[in-house]
């Protein structure tokens, strides 16, 4: 591949987020699902917890980044497999990747807009100091790309009924939560929760919130923000295998 | 000259969940296309011919088989191919929460139409279609027709070589279809080859320098419209309109010799005949004997839908001498010939 297509396909990619972000962000599937479901969740597990700024910020931001990213995969492309426009992406001439890459940037810039709203909040309402805005900054942007892949891999299952991939998506969501220290610390966790926890890529977004927002983590942040780069990449496996079965099946 | 569309033993199972092999849609078909032909591909409802569309514009894996566009291999890579090929779906897949312009400028993006020419084509493509008055307006307002016309404007604004239409017309009122069929000429004329799926007979009838027939995931027939026909004149007919027709007596129509079958079209009755010169003078006598007034009387060759009819195995007609006892011969069929 020449420098010249190179730079076609990150063109398309750029191209393919921007339409989405004007098409999808304002749709009731993306606010419920992505900007509601977030604070809903914090706030249901945090009232009448004794949590302090920091923690709460912290706790707040891997929720939101988490919840906002995988919220645009799911939707959309099942959403544009139904009406059709789907199909305008897959003959255009570009690479399967890069319209992936697209499908990407619209979940990331998403959450790391509605990260951005929350963390006005927990300045503004809980009176939190950041104490690493640069680790901050890379812990939204790579759990912003990670949890993005993630959501697609669901989304790229060969459906055209939105419900059938929010569904599965949502419940792994959920379940990630409860394994991966956002409500449960990891270092109160027993040795067997703490080996599964580490499986989840949330936990490693978790950490480096908590490096960020209070200056303390379980883990080395470099190894977060590894892990996070790292699963994102991976997340980008299941989609590619699973639209060349759409192909197959014809959906 | 290269061909336009080559296809080799192109073959297409779905998958089901009882067997990976699955349902065959298309069954080692063969045919190409030249460069500049307006080509039609007819078929029944679920003959393979969208599923061949679908092979065709890499949205579907083929299970066996080769395809070349423009010369370039699909499978080895499809993306000089997919640069020269514009798709028209049956679903007009426009973004409705856009404004038609803005449809043409992301498609445009898409297909990297340098900066300083997208602005241009899309004012011409919005005037060639009556929508530049409406530019500004989101694409959930418009018509059916005017959804039809952006996304075919939407499909050409990379100027293709290749234009790939899925049933350009079904549902659309009079003026849009021959506003499309227009557009398709006109195009053609500039060099762009057209491959249209439809089921719309008449549509093939008018456009096509070429028609393939599918049935059954087959290719049944592949020529021009004209030498198809010429195949068939077994199935010539006369229709003719009386001003006072009574059913007891149309019905007679159909014990006159000749006469394979009767159909009623319109206002008019047609009856199939391998023989019209020897079936006319009948009429004419059956008409007088029977106080009836003929308003028009003509002779008709075989139409591309008869063609169609025959070869996807329904017969061209309803009612036949022998059904005609038992049933009655009222039962439309659309007409739409040469």
């Amino acid at each position: 591949m020449n420098i010249e297509r190179i730079k076609n396909e990150l063109a398309q990619a750029w191209t393919v987020a921007v339409k989405d972000v004007r098409v999808y962000y304002l749709r009731p599937g993306m606010i419920m699902f992505g900007f509601l479901m977030p604070f809903f969740m914090f706030f249901s597990f945090s009232v009448r917890r004794e949590l302090g700024a920091a923690e709460g910020l912290a706790r707040l931001l891997a929720m939101t980044v988490f919840f906002t990213a995988g919220a645009a995969g799911p939707f959309i492309i099942p959403t544009e497999r139904r009406i059709g426009t789907y199909d305008r992406l897959l003959a255009a001439p570009m690479a399967l990747l890069t319209l992936l890459l697209g499908k990407t940037l619209v979940g990331a810039f998403f959450a790391i807009a509605v990260s951005g709203v929350a963390l006005l909040a927990g300045l503004l309402f809980f009176h939190s100091t950041i104490i690493q805005p640069g680790l901050l900054v890379a812990g939204i942007i790579l759990g912003a790309f990670s949890f993005s892949t993630l959501g697609l891999a669901f989304g790229s299952m060969p459906t055209t009924n939105p419900g059938d991939v929010q569904m599965p998506s949502t419940l792994l969501r959920w379940g990630l939560l409860f394994i991966s220290g956002v409500f449960i610390p990891l270092n109160e966790m027993s040795p067997i929760a703490r080996s599964i926890a580490y499986i989840s890529p949330l936990t490693y977004a978790q950490d480096i919130m908590s490096h960020a927002v209070m200056g303390k983590g379980l883990i080395n942040p470099w190894l977060d923000l590894t892990i996070l780069l790292a699963s994102g990449i991976l997340f980008l496996w299941p989609s590619i295998k699973l639209h060349q079965r759409a192909r197959v099946l014809g959906r | 000259m290269n061909n336009a569309i080559e296809v080799e033993n192109l073959t297409k199972y779905y998958p089901t969940a009882r067997s990976e092999q699955g349902v065959l849609a298309v069954d080692h078909i063969n045919f190409m296309v030249k460069q500049g032909e307006i080509f039609g591909f007819l078929g029944p409802n679920g003959a393979g011919k969208t599923t061949t569309q679908r092979m065709l514009t890499t949205l579907l894996t083929p299970t066996e088989g080769r395809i070349l566009i423009n010369g370039h291999d699909l499978a080895r890579d499809s993306y000089p191919a997919k640069r020269q090929i514009g798709l028209v779906p049956e679903e007009s897949n426009v973004y409705t929460e856009l404004t038609a312009w803005d449809n043409l400028m992301f498609t445009a993006s898409l297909y990297r139409v340098p900066r300083h020419e997208r602005e241009k084509r899309a004012q011409e493509l919005l005037e060639t279609f009556g929508l530049y008055e409406k530019r500004n307006e989101k694409a959930e307002n418009f018509s059916k027709g005017m959804r039809r016309r952006l996304s075919i404007a939407m499909a050409i604004i990379h100027k293709p070589s290749l234009l790939f239409l899925d049933e350009p017309t079904p549902g659309l009122d009079a003026q849009s279809i021959h506003a499309i069929w227009e557009l398709i000429r006109r195009m053609n004329s500039e060099g762009t080859t057209i491959f249209m799926t439809t089921h719309q007979i008449e549509e093939a009838n008018q456009l096509c320098e070429r028609v393939a027939i599918i049935s059954h995931g087959k290719i049944a027939a592949i020529d021009t419209p004209e030498k198809l026909k010429a195949n068939f004149r077994r199935v010539q007919s006369v229709e003719v309109a009386f001003d006072n027709p009574l059913p007891e007596k149309i019905q007679g129509l159909t014990s006159l010799p000749g006469v394979t079958v009767q159909v009623k079209v319109g206002d008019k009755i047609r009856l199939y005949t391998e023989d019209p010169s020897m079936l006319l003078p009948q009429i004419v006598h059956y008409a007088e004997v029977n106080e009836m007034r003929i308003v028009s009387l003509n002779t008709l060759g075989p139409s591309l839908e008869d063609v169609f009819l025959e070869i996807t195995g329904k017969q061209v007609g309803i009612v036949t001498n022998e059904s005609l006892e038992k049933k009655p011969t009222r039962r439309g069929m659309k007409g739409g010939r040469q």
